[in-house]
Order: C-alpha cells, then sequence, then structure tokens
C-alpha cells in the first residue's frame, strides 16, 4: 500500500524575492501556503462533496477567498493552515446548502480512490468495506474523516476549523474511528 | 485522566504514528491499517485543473489576458466544469455603514452651518445684516396701531423709505396734514454722545428745534438718548434722511405718521368766522340800544363772543403750527455687539491672541461637528453591528445544518 505524500506535490512554483515589502511578504506567505495545501483542500473538498467538478470550482474559489482577505488572517487566531480550511470549509458548506444534492456524494465516487487493478482481491475487498462505511457516516463524522484523512490536519488544526477545542476533536475522531471499525467489523462482505 | 481518554489519546497517537509512516505493535495493525485505507480514499486533483490553478495563482487571481470572456478580478472565480458556482459577488452591503455615516456626518454640518438654527453663534456681521433686514417688518408692525388709513400707507411705505432715508409725503395740495415720524437708532455705548451731537447738527442744519432731549452716556454698556424734535413740515424727508445716516449709528426702526385735520381746521374756522360774526351783529345791537339793562346784557354777550373768538383762534393757530412743522421722535439706544470673529478683511492685523482665539473657535467647530457625527454614527455602527453579527450567526448555523441534512 502506498503512502500518499503528507503534503501537496506537483505545485508550480514561482520565483520570489524574499525579504520583499510587506505586501510580497503577505504574497510569499500565501504562494507556500498554497503549495503546501493545494492538494489538501481538493482532497476535503472532494470528500465533503462528492463531486470533482465542484470540488475544483470551490477549491478554486477558496484559494481565491484567502487571497483577497490573506492580510486579515490573525496569526494568534491559529495557524494560517487552519485558516484556510476554516475558508475552505465555508465555501464547501455554502456549495452543500446550494446544491441540497448530496445524494450525488455516493453516486459519483466510483472514480475517487478506485483501487488499482493490480490490488489484491482482499487488499479491493477491505477498500470497498471502509469506502461503504464511510458512505454511512453522517456528514459531520465524514467531514472529521476528512479534515485528518484526506486534508492531513494535526489534531489541533482539526479543533480549530471546527472551532471545537483539541480534546473534543480527539474525541470525535475517536468516536469515528471507532465506528468505523465496527462497521467493517460488522460487514458482511 | 481517565481509562476512556487514555484510550483516546492512545488511539489518536497509533493513528498519527501510522500517517507519519512510523510503525506500530501489533495489536494496533487493525487501527493502522484502517487509517492507511482511509487515507488512501483521499480524492487527488486532475493534472489539468492543477495546472489551471497554479496558473491562476501565479497571476495572483487576475483574469488571463486570452480570456475576455471570464469576469474581472474579485467578482468571479473560472471553475471546472460550473463556471457560475461560488461567485464572489462584491459586497456592496458593506458601503452602508460608510454611507449612513456620510450621511450622518453631512447632517451634522448641515445643522452646524445653517445660521439660525443652531444656538445663535452666529457672528457678529450677520447680527448686523439681520437687524437691518429686520427692520422694516418692525416698521409694519409698529404701524398697525395707526387709525389713519393715510398713516397705514405711509408705514408701509416707510420700509422701503428708511434704506434710501426719504419721508414720505402724503399731504395733497388743500389739504391739512399733520406729519411726523418715529426713529429708532441703536450704537455702541462709546459712541453715543457722538450720535447725538449730530443728532443737534441735523436738526439745526433743517431749521428745526429740539424741543427736548435725554442724553445718558455710560463708559460701560448701557445709555441712550432720547429726543423730541420738530422741523418745518417741508424739511421732514431731508432731516430724516440725515438722522437715518447718522454716523456710527444704525436704524432699528421707523415710524412715519401722518394725520389729516383738513375738516378740524375747516371747523375751527367756521366757528371763528361765526363768533366775529356774532360779534359784529352784538356790536351793531350794541350801538342801538338805549336801554341800560339792554347796553349791560349786550356787554355781556360781546364778551363771551369775544372769549369764543379767541379760543377758536388758538385752536386754528395750533392746527396751523401742527401742519406747518413736524414732529420726531428720536430715540437712541446703546448695544453692545457681539465679537466678530477676525477675519484678514476686518483689519487689525495678525496676533497671536487672535490667532489662538481662532484656533479656539475651529476646535470648538470641529468638537461639536465630531459630537454630532458620533451622535448620528454611533447608534448607527451598533445597528449595522448587530445585524453583521446576526447576518454572521445565522448564516454559519445555516451552514452546520447542511451538515445535519447530508
Amino acid at each position: 500500500m502506498d503512502r500518499r505524500p503528507a503534503r501537496s506535490e506537483g505545485v508550480i512554483e514561482s520565483v520570489t524575492i524574499p525579504g520583499g515589502s510587506g505586501a510580497q511578504a503577505a504574497w510569499d506567505r500565501f504562494e507556500a501556503l498554497y503549495r503546501s495545501s493545494r492538494d489538501d483542500v481538493f482532497g476535503y473538498v472532494a470528500t465533503m462533496l462528492g463531486d470533482h467538478a465542484a470540488a475544483e470550482d470551490v477549491t478554486a474559489m477558496a484559494f481565491e477567498r484567502a487571497y483577497r482577505r490573506r492580510r486579515t488572517f490573525d496569526r494568534r487566531r491559529g495557524a494560517e493552515r487552519a485558516w484556510l480550511f476554516g475558508i475552505a470549509r465555508n465555501a464547501a458548506l455554502d456549495e452543500l446548502r446550494r446544491r441540497r444534492r448530496t445524494v450525488a456524494l455516493t453516486a459519483e465516487r466510483p472514480d475517487i480512490g478506485a483501487p488499482a487493478v493490480e490490488d489484491g482481491a482482499e487488499l479491493a475487498l477491505r477498500r470497498t468495506v471502509v469506502r461503504d462505511a464511510m458512505r454511512a457516516l453522517p456528514a459531520r463524522e465524514r467531514e472529521i474523516v476528512a479534515l485528518k484523512f484526506h486534508a492531513g490536519l494535526t489534531n489541533l488544526e482539526l479543533a480549530r476549523v471546527l472551532g471545537v477545542s483539541e480534546s473534543a476533536a480527539g474525541t470525535l475522531l475517536y468516536r469515528t474511528m471507532e465506528k468505523l471499525r465496527k462497521a467493517c467489523d460488522e460487514s458482511p462482505r | 485522566m481517565s481509562p476512556h481518554d487514555d484510550l483516546t489519546d492512545y488511539a489518536l497517537a497509533v493513528i498519527d504514528r501510522t500517517l507519519a509512516g512510523d510503525p506500530v505493535s501489533a495489536q494496533d495493525a487493525e487501527l493502522a491499517e484502517l487509517t492507511l485505507l482511509l487515507a488512501d480514499e483521499r480524492p487527488r486533483p486532475a493534472d489539468a485543473f492543477a495546472a489551471a490553478l497554479d496558473a491562476r495563482v501565479a497571476r495572483r487571481f487576475a483574469r488571463a489576458p486570452d480570456s475576455p470572456g471570464q469576469p474581472p478580478e474579485g467578482e468571479a472565480a473560472p471553475r471546472g466544469s460550473q463556471g457560475k458556482r461560488g461567485r464572489l459577488r462584491p459586497r456592496r452591503w458593506l458601503y452602508a455603514p460608510g454611507l449612513a455615516g456620510a450621511i450622518g456626518v453631512g447632517v451634522a454640518v448641515a445643522i452646524i452651518a445653517i445660521p439660525g438654527s443652531g444656538n445663535g453663534s452666529s457672528s457678529g456681521t450677520s447680527s448686523d445684516a439681520a437687524v437691518a433686514l429686520k427692520a422694516p417688518a418692525s416698521i409694519a408692525a409698529s404701524s398697525s396701531t395707526s387709525s389713519s388709513a393715510a398713516t397705514s400707507r405711509s408705514s408701509a411705505a416707510s420700509g422701503a423709505a428708511a434704506a434710501g432715508g426719504e419721508s414720505p409725503q402724503f399731504a395733497a395740495p388743500n389739504r391739512q396734514v399733520i406729519q411726523g415720524a418715529q426713529l429708532t437708532l441703536s450704537t455702541r455705548p462709546s459712541r453715543v454722545n457722538d450720535v447725538a451731537r449730530q443728532v443737534f447738527s441735523v436738526i439745526s442744519a433743517q431749521n428745526g428745534v429740539v424741543e427736548s432731549s435725554n442724553v445718558t452716556a455710560t463708559s460701560g454698556s448701557g445709555g441712550g438718548a432720547e429726543f423730541s424734535l420738530t422741523v418745518p413740515n417741508q424739511n421732514l424727508g431731508p432731516a430724516m434722511a440725515a438722522l437715518s445716516r447718522l454716523r456710527g449709528a444704525q436704524v432699528i426702526s421707523r415710524n412715519d405718521v401722518s394725520r389729516d385735520v383738513t375738516g378740524q381746521a375747516g371747523g375751527a374756522g367756521q366757528q371763528l368766522a361765526d363768533a366775529r360774526a356774532l360779534r359784529t351783529a352784538l356790536l351793531r345791537k350794541l350801538a342801538l340800544a338805549t336801554a341800560a339793562a339792554s347796553i349791560d346784557s349786550l356787554h355781556l354777550q360781546i364778551r363771551d363772543a369775544n372769549a369764543s373768538i379767541a379760543s377758536d383762534l388758538a385752536t386754528l393757530r395750533g392746527i396751523q403750527r401742527q401742519v406747518a412743522n413736524s414732529h420726531i421722535e428720536l430715540t437712541i439706544n446703546s448695544v453692545t455687539p457681539p465679537a466678530r470673529p477676525h477675519s484678514p478683511s476686518s483689519g487689525g492685523g495678525f496676533t497671536l491672541g487672535r490667532a489662538v482665539h481662532d484656533a479656539k473657535r475651529v476646535l470648538v467647530v470641529a468638537a461639536g461637528v465630531g459630537l454630532i457625527a458620533l451622535a448620528v454614527l454611533v447608534p448607527v455602527g451598533l445597528l449595522v453591528a448587530l445585524g453583521l453579527w446576526l447576518a454572521h450567526t445565522l448564516r454559519d448555523r445555516r451552514r452546520e445544518r447542511v451538515l445535519d441534512t447530508v
């Protein structure tokens, strides 16, 4: 089983002059944030929406919003990644509100994380079981999985995005994992 | 820490170690496998989308030069297959607080700037102008007590005459008209004597008489003068004009009065003629009378007739004198002028004291404007803040509710 990289990869990097003006410094910070978070934001949003095309739109919109508001970022209120995912979360929820079409989450998922042909049958089965279990989760718990495993947030960042304490976030994550384990164990497959 | 918390922390640690690629114990293999399977479910962006987004970020989300169909920067974001989704609309309602503030400041400035609407802090120049403009109105008001139609007409016309100083003449040919005027002037306390001296000069030049005068001059506020003047009827107009233009004095009010006494004079003349005719007849009877009693009686009647003639003659002469001379009641009030704002055109030059005074004035006005603006802006700002908070809270709740309905 391949391990995914910890952060986004394959991002085009532009040359910037370090130590420039305040605006340039803000841009440099934003660009670094974008480079490290592009794929993570997409992963989280795509899991939330279950729609690649919509996820692309919302991801682009989230980064554009973050760019417009980059000067309003307050480091005292949390890390930049948590701030960025807060923006992405609001954009994704707005999209969900607009569409009210969450059933499509399951309908359009086959292309997301589909098991490779070369994977063994047992692994493919386990993947299917996990996917079904995740599909059965309530949206709030599915969001926790998305933030933790698809966006790669730390427990502290996850807590900041959800607006809860770190211990509460940890408890929510633990309960979700227990629910997934139980669902996988009880799966007839 | 409860066992449950320990278990939670342990599981979270296993998850983090697994995601970091660190080994875990055999008993945690199931959780680690689930962790890796979940991580493998992570959706990955398409290469085309990633490249397009990279390019947009490199352009700092500016509109691509070769995509004229795209909306301008800040209005919409390019989208994959659903370009209209998630449009970034300019929040025009955010300009509402600024607009409300501008309106509030404008109203405050207007309240302060409109003369008379404030606390009477207008300059001395404008006060003087107001007095001058109000003079005709006060004249018209004071004339309403006049009894004759001619007086009313003269009073109405006196407003216009006050500016030019000409006294209206309403005496028609062959009519006996008594004319008079009341004039009220204002001057500074220090100039009461000077103005009074000018009054004497004017009356002397117009062959008039100062029947009585009462001049009170003080070093501070107060003081004034009252004159009872008589000028030949034909000089009333020039005299009033000269009195209205005395140096250092301003006309506060003016009231011209006229009374037609043609009938009264005619009656007095007729009575005089009758009395004279009676006396002539009595004198003739006296010349023919022989009896002593009759002579005594005629003497008494002639004496009465003489008395009547004298009385009628005095009445007629009094009327003629009043018609020939006009009476003027002149009042001079001393008024301490309000402090005038210093201006370069007011003379006196620049001094430190004036600069300090002006600076204080500017600060007071600025503070007043600021206070009024605050009185408007604070409630508006509180309402706007409350509205924003409510909107933000409602929006967050709606967002969170979406997760419950999925």
